[in-house]
């Protein structure tokens, strides 16, 4: 465990430099880590004024929003893991993803004239994403009777008719929109910059500081609704707080990065290989192990075919899936 | 003051009655079980015990205080349930299996103290489940399993504790051995054990006391070896059955093919 969170952190440490340092124009590493350290006020800024820039202007925000997208969706596809009891459970479960796309594609097609992606775009998607899991929690969470399983139906119902209608809106539009809508559910952090990364800093911090608070409670709901309660955990409390908190903090990625997948199903499978069962382990280890994954992915996805980008959701899946396919060999079964 | 007070219980599902103004009181240091028929209600008397269904009409109260009135944590800290089938959540070792029992002692938000563990520790040691501890609770035999069941729900420390059919799927050893263990916990521990149990000759052999519960009604209440006698325990399982003295015990044997449900 204690190996696992060092060898974490590490990997975490690697993944900031690498995400500072690669890129079109070269900055030596050494200069690039003396300035991380003179940032904290140890020893002097050790880079030119346009190297400068591009570190901390350009590619600095842009890991800082990998940073906390990869440790949002890894943390809250681990706590809905958790919460549902169900290995398939990732962010997009109650429909934050179908109610994103929904609000971006209206905004793309309906309020662009035609041209560019309107700046409203992310603050739609917002809407969409936050709007679909209310109305999923409406459907399938209130009940008194309702469980997990309600609650997953209503997700899926919910997603299918918002994506059916996302895909109305495309059919109506022109070619060229429906370009821009793709490239906006593909993902990216291309576009993200200090101000993007203040206005979901806020959302994202509170909401994987109250996941990874729910650890304990979600280890003790592992024996079921039923008996949690009768060893005391409020267990509708704690999962009305815990969806709450996890959609709030993806519907704040989302809106910014368009949908990332993979993330939160793959992280928080990889980290339960790597530490066990225990929420009070996988969720504060996905946190670290998220950010520097997709930091890492990123750097691939800006490099690979620079000056053009790759899709971030490909690479996060083209890296995710066999990492996954080879710890899952070597250790079996998936215990959930 | 008994520590349990059922008062005019009646739950309801939807507009179908499971239980129906059943009053019941039961004593510090004493084991009582519910029997009955299939579908008489055993099950929904002791969840509701257990605060895990609401009452539709009348209370229920332990030492004192209306079950309703609790939130999950006090609750826990007065009353234990081990439940008809646990959930065994495959990768847990059986030691945090049985230290979720004191998660209502120490909290949501802090680790167990020192206390809590050496609660753990001895519960493990009682149950002779020690060797146990690292073991992952999906690789445990059913009688193994059941033990860890028993033995989370009395590091809760509670005054009260419920059982719904405890055993089961054991063997017959493991089933004796199982409610010997409760056994001696009811009386070194002065426990209310509230139990249901569908074999009638175990039944009788460990509670202190029988209801007969039928069609969510309380039919017969009494000392064990009274209502194991009596003709209508025979009347309501609608068979003919035999109580034969074995060494002192009494043996409930199902007689096959009787015209006269009343036994002889």
């Amino acid at each position: 465990m204690a190996f696992v969170a060092a060898g974490t952190v590490v990997a975490l440490f690697v993944a900031i430099v690498c995400g500072l340092v690669i890129g079109p124009t070269s900055v030596p590493t050494w200069r690039v880590v003396g300035d991380i350290f003179a940032h904290v006020g140890i020893g002097h800024n050790t880079l030119t004024p346009l190297q400068s820039t591009v570190v901390w202007t350009l590619r600095a925000p842009r890991m800082v929003i990998g940073l906390l997208a990869g440790s949002m969706l890894a943390v809250a596809g681990g706590t809905y893991q958790g919460v549902f009891r169900n290995p398939l459970a990732d962010p997009y479960l109650l429909g934050v993803a179908s109610g994103a796309g929904l609000g971006a594609t209206f905004a793309i097609i309906d309020l662009s004239h035609g041209v560019g992606t309107p700046t409203w775009t992310p603050l739609l998607a917002f809407v969409g994403a936050m709007a679909a899991v209310i109305v999923t929690w409406l459907i399938g969470g209130r009940s008194i009777r309702s469980n997990t399983s309600t609650l997953i139906l209503a997700g899926v119902a919910v997603a299918s008719l918002l994506t059916s209608a996302q895909t109305f809106l495309q059919q109506q539009s022109s070619a060229g929109s429906i370009t821009r809508v793709y490239i906006w559910l593909l993902g990216s952090l291309a576009s993200a910059g200090w101000g993007t990364v203040w206005l979901v800093f806020p959302y994202v911090i509170v909401c994987i500081i109250i996941c990874v608070g729910a650890g304990r409670a979600l280890d003790v709901m592992s024996v079921g609704e039923e008996e949690s309660r009768s060893l005391g955990v409020p267990v509708r409390r704690v999962r009305f707080i815990v969806i709450a908190a996890s959609s709030l903090g993806t519907a704040a990625i989302v809106s910014a990065v368009g949908l990332i997948g993979f993330v939160g199903i793959i992280v928080p499978h990889i980290v339960r290989l790597l530490v066990g069962t225990s929420y009070r382990r996988i969720l504060p280890i996905s946190v670290i192990f998220g950010a520097a994954f997709l930091v890492f992915a990123d750097t691939i996805a800006r490099t690979v075919i620079a000056p053009s980008e790759l899709p971030l959701g490909v690479v996060t899946a083209l890296i995710g899936a066999p990492v996954f396919v080879i710890i899952l060999s070597l250790r079996r079964p998936v215990p959930v | 003051m008994s520590s349990v007070e059922v008062n005019e219980l009646s739950v309801r599902a939807g507009n179908k009655t499971l239980i129906s103004e059943v009053t019941l009181a039961f004593e510090p240091g004493t084991w009582s079980t519910i029997i009955g028929p299939n579908g008489a209600g055993k099950t929904t008397l002791v969840e509701t015990i257990a605060g895990l269904r609401r009452p539709s009409h009348g209370a229920v109260s332990i030492l004192g205080e209306a079950i309703t009135e609790m939130n999950e944590r006090e609750r826990a800290l007065r009353v234990a349930l081990v439940p008809q089938h646990p959930v065994v959540p495959s990768g847990m070792s059986v030691y945090d299996y049985v230290a979720l029992g004191r998660v209502a002692h120490h909290g949501l938000f802090h680790p167990a103290s020192p206390r809590d563990r050496a609660v753990v520790e001895s519960v493990l040691e009682r149950l002779s489940l020690v060797e146990f501890r690292g073991r992952d609770v999906a690789t445990l035999s059913g009688g193994e399993r059941q033990r860890m069941v028993l033995a989370r729900a009395l590091t809760q420390s509670t005054m009260v504790v419920v059982l719904d059919e405890p055993i089961t799927g054991l063997d017959l050893r493991h089933q004796m051995n199982m409610l010997e263990l409760m056994k001696s916990e009811v009386h070194e521990c002065g426990l209310t054990v509230v139990a249901t149990l569908h074999d009638l000759t175990l039944a009788g052999q460990f509670a202190d006391r029988l209801v007969l519960l039928d069609r969510g009604e309380v039919v017969i209440d009494g000392p064990a070896a009274a209502v194991i006698r009596s003709d209508e325990l025979a009347k309501r399982y609608g068979m003919n059955l035999r109580v034969v003295d074995v060494d002192g015990a009494d043996v409930v044997v199902p007689v096959r093919h009787g015209d006269n449900v009343n036994g002889a």
